[in-house]
């Protein structure tokens, strides 16, 4: 769980979007408001796939699936194999 | 050919029917030349010198295309901005242009002592019946400059007839059509959404922002809307082939798709493609200043190999030809853009004998048709943006604290990625960069990669070694951006 966190961590403040300080982008923050947008949002999920294999549905490619850190994770972890 | 003679008429012989749709609202065409008109009125009623563009400061949706209508019909320019960019790049193309007034949805748009027309205090009135001299320019399209600044294409009521009447016949737009409006009026894209689809008296929806995020949600509202066709970027159409849940899809109603603005990789459209049999699928190709200038209607049967796909035949009746020396495609014909519009001036950019040169190296295959193989310059697609690595450098050479800058563009799985590399004094970080450029940059201006280095590799001649520094992205960047344990709010 803590191993998805970071390493999604590091892949979206990374290369997605900016903060001031990335480890004060807090897990609960918002990462829309924060500039993830629809292009971000494919990259995410992309990267989400293959480094986590799994498969996330369509149905559930949503802006509140990725709102933020624990939303994500929750959302990778509960289609883990 | 006065841009706005298609919806005059639509106007007059299709009143009751359905014209611009948003959320809940829609207007009939006969309500929507009402609007429109006041508009024009309230325009004409400044008294404004002729030729002078109005900027338009509203989202997209029924109240900006009313503004469209309008400032056209009162014989102006209009000159959209991007609501979503950052203030300062707003404020910086007002007073670049030097527009004469603001059309705004809210009175707080102003600058300066500009006149401020409120969209939605206007009264509605008749439409002007006189029409436009087609040489008057009706668009100024900025986009991002070579100089580091943005700069503003002028697009004439024939450049934008020419290209919305030929793909109107392209897809036989009627006024059973009812067209997803996705673009923003600044991208050129929307000219297509405005003017072929009102000159046809068929229906603009426009589509939420919000579900260009939510491909499966796109998808139920293009069914629940009973969409016939849209126009869109490779990008937008890859995430929604790969996650819009098309195979569950009941999309009866739509008929086309035209995409333009950047390469579609093949095996991407193959995915679209086979998702929506019996849609029609028309790759469109031409640079602003051209409105568009070359087309490919999707064969299918040549999908299956990973070739890249063509550009195709010349459209919109425009000629086309290949520089010997440089392999760069010239265009000539009747789409072509008036020219710069640079401090409140026309300035005209075409060659002596009337060519405009794209920038675009192309070759023609055994098929006749021409094949896109990349840029003379700098200049790369963000999502079917254009970017000038000049103008994100400019603004990154303007901060405090950046000695030395360049900006390259990485290939990544999903199209171009920008990349910058930057000599820094030692008390300024990245993520106070990325912070610095979000006030003066749209989003898809920040480059998504970085990496600081003592100095910038160069060649022998001292001229900067630009593979040398794509090679500096090629490895991950060694990320170490886990919050402290006890840190977990987000300060500004």
């Amino acid at each position: 769980m803590n191993d998805i966190k970071s390493k999604l961590r590091d892949f979206i403040l990374g290369e997605l979007i900016y903060c001031e300080d990335p480890t004060l982008f807090g897990d609960d923050d918002d990462l829309l408001e924060a500039g993830l947008d629809s292009l971000g949002i494919m990259r995410l999920i992309m990267f989400a796939e293959r480094e986590f294999n799994v498969t996330l549905p369509d149905t559930e490619v949503v802006p509140d699936s990725v709102r933020s850190f624990n939303a994500l994770t929750h959302w990778i972890e509960s289609h883990r194999p | 050919m006065d841009l706005l003679q298609g919806f005059r008429h639509q106007s007059q012989i299709n009143p009751t029917g359905p014209c611009l749709v948003e959320g809940e609202t829609i207007l009939s065409y006969a309500q929507t030349a009402r609007r429109a008109g006041g508009i024009a009125r309230a325009v004409q009623s400044l008294a404004l010198a002729p030729n002078r563009p109005v900027a338009i400061a509203a989202p997209k949706g029924i109240e900006a295309a009313c503004a469209v209508l309008g400032i056209l019909a009162a014989g102006h320019a209009y000159l959209p901005l991007d609501m979503k960019g950052p203030e300062a790049r707003r404020r910086q193309i007002l007073s670049e242009s030097q527009v004469s007034a603001i059309a705004a949805s809210d009175a707080k748009s102003g600058a300066g002592d500009l006149p401020v027309l409120v969209l939605d205090q206007i009264q509605e009135a008749d439409f002007p019946s006189q029409s436009v001299s087609p040489a008057t320019i009706a668009a100024i399209l900025y986009t991002s400059g070579s100089t580091g600044t943005p700069k503003g294409v002028a697009l004439s009521h024939s450049a934008i007839h020419a290209f919305s009447q030929w793909v109107r016949r392209l897809v036989q737009l009627s006024p059973k059509d009812r067209i997803a409006a996705i673009a923003p009026l600044h991208f050129d894209l929307s000219t297509f959404d405005l003017f072929s689809v009102l000159s046809a008296g068929a229906c603009i929806d426009f589509l939420p922002d919000t579900l260009t995020s939510a491909p499966s949600r796109l998808t139920e509202w293009l069914e629940t809307r009973k969409i016939t066709g849209f126009y869109s970027v490779p990008s937008l159409l890859s995430f929604w082939a790969w996650k819009g849940n098309l195979k569950k899809a009941r999309l009866n109603h739509l008929r086309f798709i035209l995409f333009a603005g950047e390469p579609f990789p093949t095996s991407q459209l193959r995915e679209l493609a086979n998702s929506l049999p019996a849609v029609e699928l028309h790759n469109l190709y031409g640079p602003t200043e051209t409105n568009v200038c070359c087309h490919w209607p999707v064969d299918r049967a040549r999908l299956s190999d990973d070739q890249p796909i063509p550009i195709g035949k010349p459209a919109c009746g425009n000629e086309l030809r290949i520089d010997s020396d440089s392999s760069e495609l010239q265009v000539n014909g009747p789409t072509l853009f008036s020219g710069y519009w640079q401090r409140g001036k026309l300035t005209p950019a075409l060659t002596d004998d009337g060519w405009y040169r794209t920038g675009d190296l192309v070759s023609i295959n055994a098929l006749g048709e021409f094949v896109w193989h990349g840029r003379l310059d700098r200049m790369v697609k963000i999502a079917g943006h254009r970017v000038e690595p000049a103008e994100v450098e400019a603004a990154l050479s303007g901060l405090e604290g950046v000695k030395q800058c360049t900006v390259v563009a990485i290939a990544g799985d999903l199209g171009m990625q920008l990349a910058a590399a930057v000599v820094l004094d030692q008390d300024l970080s990245i993520a106070r960069i990325r912070q610095l450029l979000n006030q003066q940059l749209p989003q898809y201006m920040i480059p998504s990669r970085w990496r600081t280095c003592a100095f910038l590799p160069r060649l022998n001649n001292g001229k900067l070694d630009l593979q040398a520094v794509e090679k500096l992205f090629s490895q991950r960047p060694p990320a170490n951006i886990t919050p402290a344990a006890s840190s977990r709010r987000y300060a500004d």
